[in-house]
Protein backbone atom coordinates (compact mmCIF):
# COMPACT_ATOMS: atom_id res chain seq x y z
CA UNK A 1 0.00 0.00 0.00
CA UNK A 2 3.00 2.21 0.68
CA UNK A 3 4.23 1.24 -2.35
CA UNK A 4 1.30 2.02 -4.34
CA UNK A 5 1.37 5.51 -2.79
CA UNK A 6 5.50 6.24 -3.39
CA UNK A 7 4.64 4.58 -6.97
CA UNK A 8 1.54 6.77 -7.68
CA UNK A 9 3.60 10.17 -6.55
CA UNK A 10 6.70 9.35 -8.22
CA UNK A 11 4.29 8.48 -11.78
CA UNK A 12 2.12 12.24 -11.04
CA UNK A 13 5.88 13.98 -10.74
CA UNK A 14 7.14 12.01 -13.78
CA UNK A 15 4.00 12.23 -15.87
CA UNK A 16 3.82 15.99 -15.31
CA UNK A 17 7.43 16.91 -16.41
CA UNK A 18 7.06 14.86 -19.46
CA UNK A 19 4.05 16.26 -20.22
CA UNK A 20 4.67 19.91 -19.41
CA UNK A 21 8.42 19.45 -21.31
CA UNK A 22 6.56 18.38 -24.08
CA UNK A 23 4.08 21.61 -24.15
CA UNK A 24 6.83 24.25 -23.57
CA UNK A 25 8.78 22.80 -26.05
CA UNK A 26 6.22 22.89 -28.79
CA UNK A 27 5.18 26.40 -26.98
CA UNK A 28 9.06 27.49 -27.57
CA UNK A 29 8.45 26.35 -31.42
CA UNK A 30 5.48 27.62 -32.35
CA UNK A 31 5.58 30.83 -30.96
CA UNK A 32 9.11 31.40 -31.42
CA UNK A 33 10.31 35.23 -31.98
CA UNK A 34 12.91 36.01 -34.58
CA UNK A 35 15.41 37.76 -32.86
CA UNK A 36 18.45 39.08 -34.92
CA UNK A 37 21.30 38.42 -33.39
CA UNK A 38 22.72 41.49 -34.09
CA UNK A 39 21.21 43.22 -32.24
CA UNK A 40 22.03 41.83 -29.24
CA UNK A 41 25.32 42.21 -30.25
CA UNK A 42 25.04 46.11 -31.04
CA UNK A 43 23.53 47.07 -27.83
CA UNK A 44 26.42 44.97 -25.95
CA UNK A 45 28.97 47.38 -28.22
CA UNK A 46 26.92 50.49 -27.36
CA UNK A 47 27.92 51.91 -23.86
CA UNK A 48 24.60 51.39 -22.69
CA UNK A 49 23.58 54.84 -21.11
CA UNK A 50 20.52 55.86 -23.24
CA UNK A 51 21.39 59.36 -23.14
CA UNK A 52 19.65 60.06 -26.64
CA UNK A 53 22.48 61.81 -27.86
CA UNK A 54 21.97 59.48 -31.23
CA UNK A 55 18.73 60.50 -31.52
CA UNK A 56 16.76 57.72 -30.86
CA UNK A 57 15.38 57.41 -27.04
CA UNK A 58 17.50 54.62 -25.67
CA UNK A 59 20.85 52.53 -26.70
CA UNK A 60 18.25 49.68 -27.95
CA UNK A 61 16.00 51.52 -30.07
CA UNK A 62 19.63 53.19 -32.01
CA UNK A 63 20.30 48.81 -31.73
CA UNK A 64 16.90 48.14 -33.65
CA UNK A 65 17.13 51.14 -36.11
CA UNK A 66 20.60 50.17 -37.47
CA UNK A 67 19.28 46.35 -37.73
CA UNK A 68 16.00 47.39 -39.21
CA UNK A 69 15.91 50.78 -40.66
CA UNK A 70 20.01 51.08 -41.39
CA UNK A 71 20.92 54.42 -39.44
CA UNK A 72 24.08 55.48 -39.55
CA UNK A 73 26.51 53.27 -37.00
CA UNK A 74 28.39 56.32 -36.35
CA UNK A 75 25.58 58.48 -34.38
CA UNK A 76 27.17 57.37 -30.72
CA UNK A 77 28.93 60.32 -29.65
CA UNK A 78 29.58 58.64 -25.94
CA UNK A 79 31.04 55.45 -27.69
CA UNK A 80 32.88 57.70 -30.07
CA UNK A 81 35.00 56.05 -32.60
CA UNK A 82 35.35 52.65 -30.86
CA UNK A 83 31.99 52.48 -30.56
CA UNK A 84 31.64 53.40 -34.11
CA UNK A 85 34.52 50.91 -35.59
CA UNK A 86 32.65 47.98 -33.55
CA UNK A 87 29.01 48.70 -34.70
CA UNK A 88 30.37 48.70 -38.31
CA UNK A 89 32.25 45.30 -37.65
CA UNK A 90 29.13 43.84 -36.63
CA UNK A 91 26.98 44.83 -39.77
CA UNK A 92 29.09 44.69 -42.24
CA UNK A 93 29.80 48.22 -43.42
CA UNK A 94 32.35 50.85 -43.97
CA UNK A 95 32.87 54.33 -42.30
CA UNK A 96 35.06 57.20 -42.26
CA UNK A 97 36.60 58.55 -39.21
CA UNK A 98 34.08 61.16 -37.54
CA UNK A 99 34.78 63.55 -34.89
CA UNK A 100 33.59 64.04 -31.53
CA UNK A 101 31.51 66.44 -30.76
CA UNK A 102 31.59 68.70 -28.22
CA UNK A 103 29.77 71.83 -27.14
CA UNK A 104 31.44 75.57 -26.85
CA UNK A 105 29.39 78.02 -25.47
CA UNK A 106 29.34 81.36 -27.06
CA UNK A 107 29.67 83.16 -24.49
CA UNK A 108 33.16 84.37 -22.40
CA UNK A 109 31.39 87.09 -20.16
CA UNK A 110 31.23 86.88 -16.43
CA UNK A 111 29.04 88.62 -13.58
CA UNK A 112 31.49 91.19 -13.49
CA UNK A 113 31.88 91.97 -17.28
CA UNK A 114 28.24 91.98 -18.09
CA UNK A 115 26.76 95.36 -17.55
CA UNK A 116 23.25 96.74 -17.16
CA UNK A 117 22.29 93.90 -15.08
CA UNK A 118 19.20 93.91 -12.85
CA UNK A 119 17.74 92.31 -9.95
CA UNK A 120 15.77 89.06 -11.12
CA UNK A 121 13.18 87.83 -8.64
CA UNK A 122 11.07 85.88 -10.41
CA UNK A 123 11.71 81.79 -11.39
CA UNK A 124 15.49 81.16 -11.69
CA UNK A 125 15.86 79.55 -15.00
CA UNK A 126 17.14 80.64 -18.09
CA UNK A 127 14.16 80.14 -20.21
CA UNK A 128 11.78 82.35 -17.82
CA UNK A 129 14.92 84.89 -17.44
CA UNK A 130 14.84 84.79 -21.41
CA UNK A 131 11.35 86.27 -21.42
CA UNK A 132 11.74 89.55 -19.19
CA UNK A 133 13.75 92.39 -20.87
CA UNK A 134 16.43 94.29 -18.95
CA UNK A 135 17.91 90.65 -16.88
CA UNK A 136 21.31 91.74 -18.16
CA UNK A 137 22.06 94.21 -20.68
CA UNK A 138 23.60 91.69 -23.21
CA UNK A 139 20.34 89.71 -24.89
CA UNK A 140 21.93 87.53 -26.61
CA UNK A 141 24.66 85.85 -23.98
CA UNK A 142 24.99 83.24 -21.32
CA UNK A 143 21.98 84.20 -18.46
CA UNK A 144 23.93 82.14 -16.04
CA UNK A 145 20.82 80.27 -14.32
CA UNK A 146 21.85 76.75 -14.91
CA UNK A 147 18.83 75.31 -17.17
CA UNK A 148 21.83 73.51 -19.15
CA UNK A 149 23.81 72.80 -15.52
CA UNK A 150 20.64 71.51 -14.83
CA UNK A 151 19.80 69.19 -17.84
CA UNK A 152 23.68 67.32 -17.85
CA UNK A 153 23.71 64.10 -16.71
CA UNK A 154 27.63 64.33 -16.46
CA UNK A 155 28.01 66.83 -14.37
CA UNK A 156 30.02 68.19 -17.28
CA UNK A 157 28.36 72.00 -18.03
CA UNK A 158 28.80 74.21 -14.47
CA UNK A 159 27.61 78.14 -13.77
CA UNK A 160 31.12 79.73 -12.59
CA UNK A 161 30.84 83.02 -11.82
CA UNK A 162 27.64 83.49 -14.46
CA UNK A 163 29.27 81.75 -16.92
CA UNK A 164 28.50 78.85 -18.36
CA UNK A 165 31.59 76.11 -18.12
CA UNK A 166 31.73 72.99 -20.36
CA UNK A 167 34.48 70.37 -18.49
CA UNK A 168 35.54 68.37 -21.37
CA UNK A 169 37.08 65.97 -19.52
CA UNK A 170 32.92 64.67 -18.51
CA UNK A 171 31.83 66.02 -21.80
CA UNK A 172 30.16 62.87 -23.37
CA UNK A 173 28.87 65.33 -26.31
CA UNK A 174 24.91 63.97 -26.10
CA UNK A 175 24.23 67.62 -26.90
CA UNK A 176 21.16 68.34 -24.02
CA UNK A 177 22.59 71.69 -23.39
CA UNK A 178 23.04 73.08 -27.01
CA UNK A 179 19.19 71.48 -27.27
CA UNK A 180 18.00 73.51 -23.58
CA UNK A 181 19.43 77.09 -23.96
CA UNK A 182 16.73 79.28 -24.26
CA UNK A 183 19.70 81.77 -26.64
CA UNK A 184 20.95 78.89 -28.29
CA UNK A 185 24.88 80.36 -27.06
CA UNK A 186 25.97 76.33 -26.95
CA UNK A 187 26.43 74.98 -30.21
CA UNK A 188 27.62 71.33 -30.94
CA UNK A 189 30.59 71.53 -32.57
CA UNK A 190 33.21 68.95 -33.97
CA UNK A 191 36.62 68.91 -31.98
CA UNK A 192 39.33 68.20 -34.63
CA UNK A 193 42.24 68.61 -32.12
CA UNK A 194 41.55 68.05 -28.15
CA UNK A 195 41.55 72.10 -28.29
CA UNK A 196 39.79 74.32 -30.71
CA UNK A 197 40.00 78.24 -31.31
CA UNK A 198 36.12 79.43 -31.28
CA UNK A 199 34.72 83.13 -31.61
CA UNK A 200 33.31 82.81 -27.13
CA UNK A 201 30.77 85.79 -28.28
CA UNK A 202 27.27 85.40 -29.69
CA UNK A 203 26.63 89.00 -29.61
CA UNK A 204 25.05 90.54 -33.20
CA UNK A 205 25.05 93.96 -32.54
CA UNK A 206 28.16 96.19 -33.88
CA UNK A 207 30.11 98.67 -31.84
CA UNK A 208 28.98 100.66 -28.81
CA UNK A 209 25.97 98.98 -28.96
CA UNK A 210 28.21 95.80 -27.64
CA UNK A 211 30.65 97.55 -25.44
CA UNK A 212 27.50 99.58 -23.40
CA UNK A 213 26.23 96.01 -22.33
CA UNK A 214 29.29 93.69 -21.89
CA UNK A 215 33.43 94.44 -20.99
CA UNK A 216 33.71 91.35 -23.49
CA UNK A 217 31.45 90.98 -26.83
CA UNK A 218 32.79 91.27 -30.26
CA UNK A 219 31.96 94.64 -31.39
CA UNK A 220 32.48 93.76 -35.61
CA UNK A 221 35.39 95.18 -36.41
CA UNK A 222 36.27 92.41 -38.86
CA UNK A 223 39.85 92.45 -38.40
CA UNK A 224 39.55 88.64 -37.89
CA UNK A 225 38.23 88.36 -41.34
CA UNK A 226 41.16 90.47 -42.96
CA UNK A 227 43.58 87.74 -42.07
CA UNK A 228 42.06 84.45 -42.20
CA UNK A 229 39.26 83.36 -44.64
CA UNK A 230 37.77 80.72 -42.16
CA UNK A 231 35.98 84.31 -40.16
CA UNK A 232 32.99 84.93 -41.67
CA UNK A 233 30.56 87.62 -40.32
CA UNK A 234 27.27 86.25 -39.95
CA UNK A 235 24.61 88.74 -38.22
CA UNK A 236 27.66 91.18 -37.26
CA UNK A 237 29.50 88.16 -35.49
CA UNK A 238 32.06 86.39 -36.59
CA UNK A 239 31.85 82.89 -36.84
CA UNK A 240 34.46 80.37 -37.76
CA UNK A 241 34.06 77.84 -40.58
CA UNK A 242 35.34 74.38 -38.59
CA UNK A 243 34.40 72.28 -42.26
CA UNK A 244 37.59 74.09 -43.36
CA UNK A 245 39.63 74.30 -39.74
CA UNK A 246 43.13 72.54 -39.92
CA UNK A 247 44.67 71.50 -36.72
CA UNK A 248 48.12 71.59 -38.48
CA UNK A 249 47.66 75.00 -40.20
CA UNK A 250 46.81 77.24 -37.68
CA UNK A 251 48.82 80.23 -38.40
CA UNK A 252 46.31 83.05 -39.81
CA UNK A 253 44.16 81.29 -37.14
CA UNK A 254 46.69 82.55 -34.53
CA UNK A 255 47.53 86.05 -36.59
CA UNK A 256 43.80 86.72 -36.54
CA UNK A 257 43.46 86.04 -32.02
CA UNK A 258 46.57 88.37 -31.60
CA UNK A 259 44.88 91.03 -33.90
CA UNK A 260 41.24 91.02 -32.24
CA UNK A 261 40.83 94.10 -30.24
CA UNK A 262 38.28 92.37 -27.67
CA UNK A 263 40.28 88.90 -27.17
CA UNK A 264 36.94 87.13 -28.16
CA UNK A 265 38.52 84.43 -29.70
CA UNK A 266 39.80 81.66 -27.17
CA UNK A 267 41.10 78.28 -26.93
CA UNK A 268 38.50 76.00 -26.19
CA UNK A 269 38.65 72.17 -24.79
CA UNK A 270 40.69 69.44 -22.76
CA UNK A 271 43.51 71.16 -21.76
CA UNK A 272 46.64 69.45 -22.15
CA UNK A 273 47.94 67.59 -19.21
CA UNK A 274 51.31 69.52 -19.20
CA UNK A 275 49.53 72.44 -18.48
CA UNK A 276 50.97 73.51 -15.39
CA UNK A 277 49.73 77.12 -15.05
CA UNK A 278 45.98 76.45 -14.59
CA UNK A 279 45.68 75.98 -11.17
CA UNK A 280 43.60 72.86 -9.98
CA UNK A 281 40.03 73.58 -8.88
CA UNK A 282 40.09 71.92 -5.07
CA UNK A 283 36.81 70.79 -5.36
CA UNK A 284 37.53 68.58 -8.20
CA UNK A 285 38.44 64.89 -6.96
CA UNK A 286 41.64 63.38 -8.39
CA UNK A 287 39.85 60.36 -9.82
CA UNK A 288 36.79 62.25 -12.14
CA UNK A 289 35.04 59.24 -13.14
CA UNK A 290 31.99 59.43 -15.42
CA UNK A 291 28.33 59.19 -13.63
CA UNK A 292 26.04 57.47 -15.51
CA UNK A 293 22.81 57.75 -15.06
CA UNK A 294 20.13 56.19 -16.77
CA UNK A 295 16.80 56.43 -18.19
CA UNK A 296 15.58 53.46 -17.23
CA UNK A 297 14.28 52.77 -14.14
CA UNK A 298 16.54 50.95 -11.25
CA UNK A 299 15.45 47.69 -12.20
CA UNK A 300 18.02 47.81 -14.64
CA UNK A 301 15.82 46.22 -17.21
CA UNK A 302 17.89 47.57 -20.55
CA UNK A 303 15.09 46.47 -23.17
CA UNK B 1 -27.45 33.31 -2.83
CA UNK B 2 -25.66 31.83 0.11
CA UNK B 3 -23.04 30.91 -2.75
CA UNK B 4 -23.01 34.42 -3.86
CA UNK B 5 -22.05 36.17 -0.50
CA UNK B 6 -19.65 33.43 0.39
CA UNK B 7 -17.92 34.42 -3.02
CA UNK B 8 -18.71 38.46 -2.20
CA UNK B 9 -17.07 38.09 1.25
CA UNK B 10 -13.95 35.64 -0.34
CA UNK B 11 -13.42 38.61 -1.95
CA UNK B 12 -12.98 41.29 0.13
CA UNK B 13 -11.39 39.43 2.33
CA UNK B 14 -8.69 38.58 -0.58
CA UNK B 15 -8.20 42.21 -1.56
CA UNK B 16 -8.85 44.20 1.50
CA UNK B 17 -9.15 42.71 5.02
CA UNK B 18 -6.61 39.55 5.09
CA UNK B 19 -4.31 41.75 2.14
CA UNK B 20 -1.73 39.74 1.32
CA UNK B 21 1.36 41.99 1.89
CA UNK B 22 -0.19 43.68 4.34
CA UNK B 23 -1.76 40.66 6.63
CA UNK B 24 0.22 37.69 5.24
CA UNK B 25 3.28 39.46 4.41
CA UNK B 26 3.70 37.34 1.18
CA UNK B 27 5.30 39.10 -2.08
CA UNK B 28 7.02 41.63 -0.07
CA UNK B 29 9.89 41.08 -2.43
CA UNK B 30 8.61 42.79 -5.55
CA UNK B 31 6.26 44.76 -3.27
CA UNK B 32 9.36 46.56 -2.16
CA UNK B 33 11.60 46.23 -5.07
CA UNK B 34 9.33 47.67 -8.09
CA UNK B 35 7.48 49.90 -5.92
CA UNK B 36 9.37 53.32 -6.91
CA UNK B 37 7.69 54.29 -9.56
CA UNK B 38 3.59 53.86 -10.02
CA UNK B 39 3.50 52.57 -13.93
CA UNK B 40 6.01 49.94 -12.97
CA UNK B 41 3.90 49.52 -10.12
CA UNK B 42 0.30 49.01 -11.72
CA UNK B 43 2.66 46.52 -14.06
CA UNK B 44 4.11 44.29 -12.07
CA UNK B 45 0.53 44.15 -9.84
CA UNK B 46 -1.12 43.11 -13.05
CA UNK B 47 1.56 40.52 -13.98
CA UNK B 48 1.15 39.35 -10.58
CA UNK B 49 -3.00 38.90 -10.51
CA UNK B 50 -2.16 37.53 -14.39
CA UNK B 51 -0.14 34.82 -12.78
CA UNK B 52 -1.68 33.97 -9.94
CA UNK B 53 -4.92 33.65 -11.64
CA UNK B 54 -3.84 30.99 -13.69
CA UNK B 55 -1.38 29.39 -11.24
CA UNK B 56 -4.69 29.37 -8.77
CA UNK B 57 -6.57 27.56 -11.65
CA UNK B 58 -4.05 24.75 -12.31
CA UNK B 59 -3.37 24.08 -8.80
CA UNK B 60 -7.29 23.77 -8.04
CA UNK B 61 -7.10 21.61 -11.09
CA UNK B 62 -3.98 19.49 -10.13
CA UNK B 63 -5.33 19.19 -6.27
CA UNK B 64 -8.84 18.28 -7.10
CA UNK B 65 -8.14 15.54 -9.84
CA UNK B 66 -5.08 14.08 -8.49
CA UNK B 67 -4.00 15.43 -4.77
CA UNK B 68 -6.71 14.90 -2.53
CA UNK B 69 -8.05 11.54 -1.45
CA UNK B 70 -10.38 9.93 -3.54
CA UNK B 71 -9.39 12.34 -6.36
CA UNK B 72 -10.53 10.90 -9.71
CA UNK B 73 -7.11 10.37 -11.98
CA UNK B 74 -5.28 8.68 -8.92
CA UNK B 75 -7.98 6.53 -7.83
CA UNK B 76 -8.56 5.45 -11.16
CA UNK B 77 -4.94 4.53 -11.28
CA UNK B 78 -4.79 3.24 -8.16
CA UNK B 79 -7.48 0.76 -9.40
CA UNK B 80 -5.51 -1.19 -11.26
CA UNK B 81 -3.28 -2.63 -8.17
CA UNK B 82 -5.31 -2.34 -5.35
CA UNK B 83 -9.29 -2.66 -4.40
CA UNK B 84 -11.14 0.40 -4.52
CA UNK B 85 -11.74 1.32 -1.07
CA UNK B 86 -7.96 1.55 -0.60
CA UNK B 87 -7.29 3.41 -3.62
CA UNK B 88 -9.82 6.13 -2.18
CA UNK B 89 -7.60 6.54 0.24
CA UNK B 90 -4.37 7.07 -0.63
CA UNK B 91 -3.38 11.04 0.17
CA UNK B 92 -0.95 12.33 -2.08
CA UNK B 93 -1.25 16.14 -0.56
CA UNK B 94 2.69 16.21 0.53
CA UNK B 95 3.35 16.31 -2.88
CA UNK B 96 1.34 19.91 -3.20
CA UNK B 97 4.89 21.85 -2.61
CA UNK B 98 6.72 20.66 -5.80
CA UNK B 99 3.48 20.32 -8.14
CA UNK B 100 2.60 23.68 -7.54
CA UNK B 101 5.77 24.92 -8.02
CA UNK B 102 6.01 22.92 -11.18
CA UNK B 103 2.74 24.28 -12.26
CA UNK B 104 3.59 28.21 -11.73
CA UNK B 105 7.01 27.94 -13.25
CA UNK B 106 6.11 26.33 -16.42
CA UNK B 107 2.98 28.30 -16.72
CA UNK B 108 4.50 31.55 -16.51
CA UNK B 109 7.35 30.05 -19.15
CA UNK B 110 4.17 29.14 -21.22
CA UNK B 111 2.57 32.54 -21.00
CA UNK B 112 5.61 34.29 -21.44
CA UNK B 113 6.26 32.74 -24.51
CA UNK B 114 2.53 33.76 -25.62
CA UNK B 115 2.74 37.14 -24.70
CA UNK B 116 6.10 38.17 -26.47
CA UNK B 117 4.74 36.31 -29.74
CA UNK B 118 1.66 38.13 -29.93
CA UNK B 119 1.16 40.87 -28.15
CA UNK B 120 5.05 42.30 -28.59
CA UNK B 121 4.51 46.00 -26.97
CA UNK B 122 3.16 44.26 -23.92
CA UNK B 123 5.88 42.43 -23.24
CA UNK B 124 8.04 45.11 -23.66
CA UNK B 125 6.13 46.70 -20.53
CA UNK B 126 5.74 44.48 -18.50
CA UNK B 127 7.71 41.10 -19.93
CA UNK B 128 10.26 41.17 -17.20
CA UNK B 129 8.67 40.98 -14.45
CA UNK B 130 6.78 37.45 -15.24
CA UNK B 131 10.11 35.40 -14.63
CA UNK B 132 10.49 37.52 -11.38
CA UNK B 133 7.34 36.45 -9.88
CA UNK B 134 7.63 32.77 -11.02
CA UNK B 135 8.77 31.74 -7.43
CA UNK B 136 7.57 34.95 -5.81
CA UNK B 137 6.03 33.85 -2.25
CA UNK B 138 2.19 35.34 -2.81
CA UNK B 139 1.31 33.22 -5.80
CA UNK B 140 2.52 30.56 -3.82
CA UNK B 141 0.48 31.31 -0.66
CA UNK B 142 -2.40 31.50 -2.85
CA UNK B 143 -2.03 27.35 -4.79
CA UNK B 144 -1.43 26.75 -0.60
CA UNK B 145 -4.50 28.89 0.72
CA UNK B 146 -6.72 26.68 -2.00
CA UNK B 147 -5.32 23.69 -1.14
CA UNK B 148 -6.15 23.98 2.64
CA UNK B 149 -9.82 25.07 1.81
CA UNK B 150 -9.65 21.87 -0.89
CA UNK B 151 -7.97 18.95 1.22
CA UNK B 152 -8.03 20.97 5.11
CA UNK B 153 -11.82 20.82 5.33
CA UNK B 154 -13.69 18.48 8.22
CA UNK B 155 -16.66 18.35 5.65
CA UNK B 156 -16.02 17.61 2.46
CA UNK B 157 -19.20 19.66 1.08
CA UNK B 158 -17.55 22.40 2.18
CA UNK B 159 -14.58 21.97 0.09
CA UNK B 160 -14.04 25.40 -2.19
CA UNK B 161 -14.57 24.77 -5.96
CA UNK B 162 -13.24 26.37 -8.66
CA UNK B 163 -15.05 29.72 -8.97
CA UNK B 164 -13.51 30.24 -5.20
CA UNK B 165 -10.11 29.48 -5.40
CA UNK B 166 -10.03 31.84 -8.78
CA UNK B 167 -11.75 34.61 -6.44
CA UNK B 168 -9.57 34.40 -4.25
CA UNK B 169 -6.82 33.91 -6.37
CA UNK B 170 -7.67 37.17 -8.40
CA UNK B 171 -8.90 39.63 -5.71
CA UNK B 172 -5.62 38.65 -3.88
CA UNK B 173 -3.58 39.76 -6.79
CA UNK B 174 -5.88 42.73 -7.17
CA UNK B 175 -5.14 43.60 -3.33
CA UNK B 176 -1.47 43.20 -4.22
CA UNK B 177 -1.90 45.95 -6.82
CA UNK B 178 -3.44 47.73 -4.60
CA UNK B 179 -0.70 47.97 -1.87
CA UNK B 180 2.00 48.18 -4.53
CA UNK B 181 0.46 51.15 -6.02
CA UNK B 182 -0.20 52.74 -2.51
CA UNK B 183 3.45 52.15 -1.77
CA UNK B 184 4.85 53.44 -5.21
CA UNK B 185 2.45 56.70 -4.96
CA UNK B 186 4.06 57.32 -1.39
CA UNK B 187 7.88 56.64 -2.34
CA UNK B 188 7.12 58.70 -5.12
CA UNK B 189 6.63 61.72 -2.80
CA UNK B 190 8.81 60.22 -0.55
CA UNK B 191 11.72 61.29 -3.16
CA UNK B 192 11.14 64.92 -2.45
CA UNK B 193 11.31 64.67 1.22
CA UNK B 194 13.87 65.36 3.45
CA UNK B 195 14.67 62.16 4.85
CA UNK B 196 17.71 61.36 7.76
CA UNK B 197 20.60 59.89 6.07
CA UNK B 198 20.35 56.91 8.73
CA UNK B 199 16.38 56.09 7.44
CA UNK B 200 17.19 56.59 3.44
CA UNK B 201 16.60 53.78 1.17
CA UNK B 202 15.17 50.32 2.43
CA UNK B 203 14.64 51.63 5.89
CA UNK B 204 11.96 54.03 5.04
CA UNK B 205 10.61 51.67 3.03
CA UNK B 206 10.10 49.53 5.46
CA UNK B 207 8.43 52.00 8.13
CA UNK B 208 6.48 53.25 5.56
CA UNK B 209 5.01 49.90 4.63
CA UNK B 210 4.55 48.95 8.33
CA UNK B 211 2.59 51.77 8.65
CA UNK B 212 0.38 51.22 6.11
CA UNK B 213 0.29 47.48 7.54
CA UNK B 214 -1.15 48.91 10.57
CA UNK B 215 -3.89 51.15 8.72
CA UNK B 216 -5.07 48.17 7.20
CA UNK B 217 -5.63 46.33 10.22
CA UNK B 218 -8.70 48.74 10.66
CA UNK B 219 -10.29 46.42 8.34
CA UNK B 220 -10.05 43.67 10.91
CA UNK B 221 -13.16 41.50 11.44
CA UNK B 222 -15.09 43.15 8.54
CA UNK B 223 -15.63 39.80 6.64
CA UNK B 224 -17.32 38.07 9.80
CA UNK B 225 -19.37 41.35 10.79
CA UNK B 226 -20.78 41.61 7.07
CA UNK B 227 -21.50 37.91 6.97
CA UNK B 228 -23.34 38.16 10.85
CA UNK B 229 -25.33 40.75 8.93
CA UNK B 230 -26.03 39.85 6.22
CA UNK B 231 -27.07 36.29 7.27
CA UNK B 232 -29.10 37.49 10.07
CA UNK B 233 -30.64 40.58 8.53
CA UNK B 234 -29.81 43.20 10.97
CA UNK B 235 -29.73 45.76 8.37
CA UNK B 236 -32.26 48.13 7.81
CA UNK B 237 -32.47 51.08 5.90
CA UNK B 238 -33.38 53.94 8.00
CA UNK B 239 -35.77 56.82 6.12
CA UNK B 240 -34.10 60.17 5.12
CA UNK B 241 -36.72 61.94 7.30
CA UNK B 242 -36.54 60.32 10.83
CA UNK B 243 -33.49 61.33 12.91
CA UNK B 244 -30.88 58.74 13.70
CA UNK B 245 -32.16 57.49 17.11
CA UNK B 246 -29.02 56.76 18.99
CA UNK B 247 -29.78 54.57 21.16
CA UNK B 248 -31.40 52.10 18.85
CA UNK B 249 -28.60 52.10 16.65
CA UNK B 250 -26.28 51.12 19.26
CA UNK B 251 -28.33 48.20 20.24
CA UNK B 252 -28.53 47.22 16.79
CA UNK B 253 -24.61 47.02 16.29
CA UNK B 254 -24.56 45.50 19.91
CA UNK B 255 -27.03 42.64 18.60
CA UNK B 256 -25.18 42.16 15.51
CA UNK B 257 -21.92 41.14 17.14
CA UNK B 258 -22.90 39.60 20.07
CA UNK B 259 -24.75 37.30 18.23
Amino acid sequence: MPLITITLAAGTLVSMALILTYILGWTNKAFHVDVDPRVDSINNALPGVNCGGCGYIGCNEYAQAIVDNGAKVDLCTVGGDNCAEALADIMGVEIEISLPLRPVVHCIANYGDRLGRSEYVGEQICAAANLVADVQGCIYGCLGFGDCSRVCDYDAINVIDGLATVDYEKCVGCGACARVCPRNVITITPFKSDQIFAVTCSNKDMGKNVTKVCKQGCITCKACTRHSSLFTIFDNLSTINYDGYDPENLETIIKATDKCPRNVIRLVGKTPENNHDLPKNEDDSELALPDFKTTVDDTEWRG
Amino acid sequence: MDYFLDIFLIAISAALINNFVFYYFVGICPFIGVSRKIDMAVGMGCAVTFVITIAAFLSWTITTLILIPGAPLSSFVAGFFVTEAQAATIDLTILSYIVYIFAIASSVQFVEMYIRKFFPLLYKSFGVFLPLITTNCAILFACLTIMSNVAGVENPADAWGLGKSLTLAFCGGMGFTLAIVIMSGIREELDFCDIPASLEGAAITLIVAGIISMAFMGFAGVDSGLRKAMESGEITFRSQLKLPDSESQISVLLAAFTK
